[in-house]
């Protein structure tokens, strides 16, 4: 009896991984696809080339990645406990300027042009409210740089709140700098710190 | 009567010697006789990298706990963490493995998040982040990387 039952669930549960492996291309993947080709294509867009045109593309980069990107979510989940401390118009601060942050630093990597990486879609896995999308990106050495993009569903829509290359979050990472930060100093030492980096003509590595 | 007296004092010490063995083989060891206090969380790591249970669970490098379990799970490691009781871990905490200098032994370390809802106990530590694999860097590294 007790095994019966215990191998109809193990059946269902093999054909329920079966199907999941069969078509792994769900909604947050096809998301992702959607927004990666659209960079590639903006790279890629022969109008858009040549150094006076640099900052139309960084412009429009952002437009396609920002829809997919939950920056307050984001935002939150770096400045961690800190976050509970700062009034509605410092977070909105915040969200703004981290935006920036990031747009410069990674950015500055991708605006020199696209140069024939290629993008695979793992896997996919969602569980309740949260999703995640696994992605290798193959660069012309035959490089393989594992991404991992954490979603949220908001409404109905998905929205990246982390991602993990190469295994290392990026979240996490920015979390503990800032804490760091902001235990042996103030918060406004951090916006002032953020803000150099923003302006300034130092890149970030 | 005063050899008798003689044997019981040989007696009682030997006994305090066997207790102070075990405590110290208990204390030694790590291991606990009244089950353990605090709760379970859970983890999930593409890559636990030589994680052992009995290994550290550290917050800002202070010990709040415990590996518990490893096991693979749809080739996965699923790690069983036991932390401290009345510890609350928010439920965006991020659980990585790091390595205690540079060839040292592993453990688990938890940055706190800033969600209000926290893990009950039973739950699952959803951001993980793997063991860094030096050899993985060094051959990006050396076979150039983008």
């Amino acid at each position: 009896m007790i095994y019966g039952f215990l191998r109809r669930g193990v059946f269902t549960l093999l054909i329920l991984l079966a199907a999941g492996s069969v078509c792994p291309a769900g909604e947050p993947t096809e998301l992702i696809r959607k927004a990666t080709d659209r960079v590639i294509a903006i790279l890629n867009d022969p109008s858009l080339k040549g150094p006076d045109k640099t900052e139309e593309k960084v412009r429009k980069i952002r437009e396609a990645v920002d829809k997919r990107f939950a920056w307050e979510e984001i935002s939150k989940r770096t400045l961690a406990r800190y976050w509970k401390e700062r009034t509605p118009a410092e977070r909105a601060e915040f969200i703004k300027l981290f935006g920036k942050l990031l747009e410069r630093t990674y950015l500055d990597k991708v605006k020199e042009g696209y140069s024939g990486e290629k993008v695979l879609y793992v896997d996919e896995k969602v569980e309740g409210r949260y999703g995640r999308v696994r992605v290798m990106i193959v660069t012309k050495q035959n490089t393989e740089i594992p991404v991992e993009y954490r979603m949220l569903k908001k409404g109905d829509n998905w929205l990246i709140y982390d991602i993990s290359i190469e295994g290392v979050s990026l979240v996490n990472n920015y979390r503990k700098q800032f804490s760091h930060i902001l235990s042996r100093s103030s918060y406004s030492e951090l916006l002032e710190r953020l803000r150099a980096k923003v302006e300034g003509t130092e890149t970030i590595d | 009567m005063k050899k008798f007296d003689l044997e019981l004092a040989v007696g009682l010490f030997i006994i305090m010697g066997i207790l102070c063995l075990g405590y110290l083989s208990i204390k030694l060891g790590k291991m606990e006789i009244l089950g353990n206090r605090g709760y379970e969380l859970e983890a999930v790591f593409a890559d636990s990298g030589g994680l052992k249970v009995g290994s550290s669970v550290m917050i800002a490098g202070v010990e709040v706990g415990r590996v518990k379990e490893i096991a693979l799970d749809d080739y996965q490691a699923k790690v069983v963490l036991n932390i401290r009781e009345g510890l609350k871990i928010q439920e965006d905490a991020i659980a990585s493995i790091k390595t205690k200098g540079l060839i040292g032994e592993k453990y688990v370390e938890i940055t706190p998040g800033g969600a209000e809802e926290t893990i009950q106990p039973g739950g699952r530590i959803r951001d993980t982040q793997s063991a860094v694999d030096f050899e993985e860097l060094i051959s990006n590294y050396v076979f150039g990387k983008l």
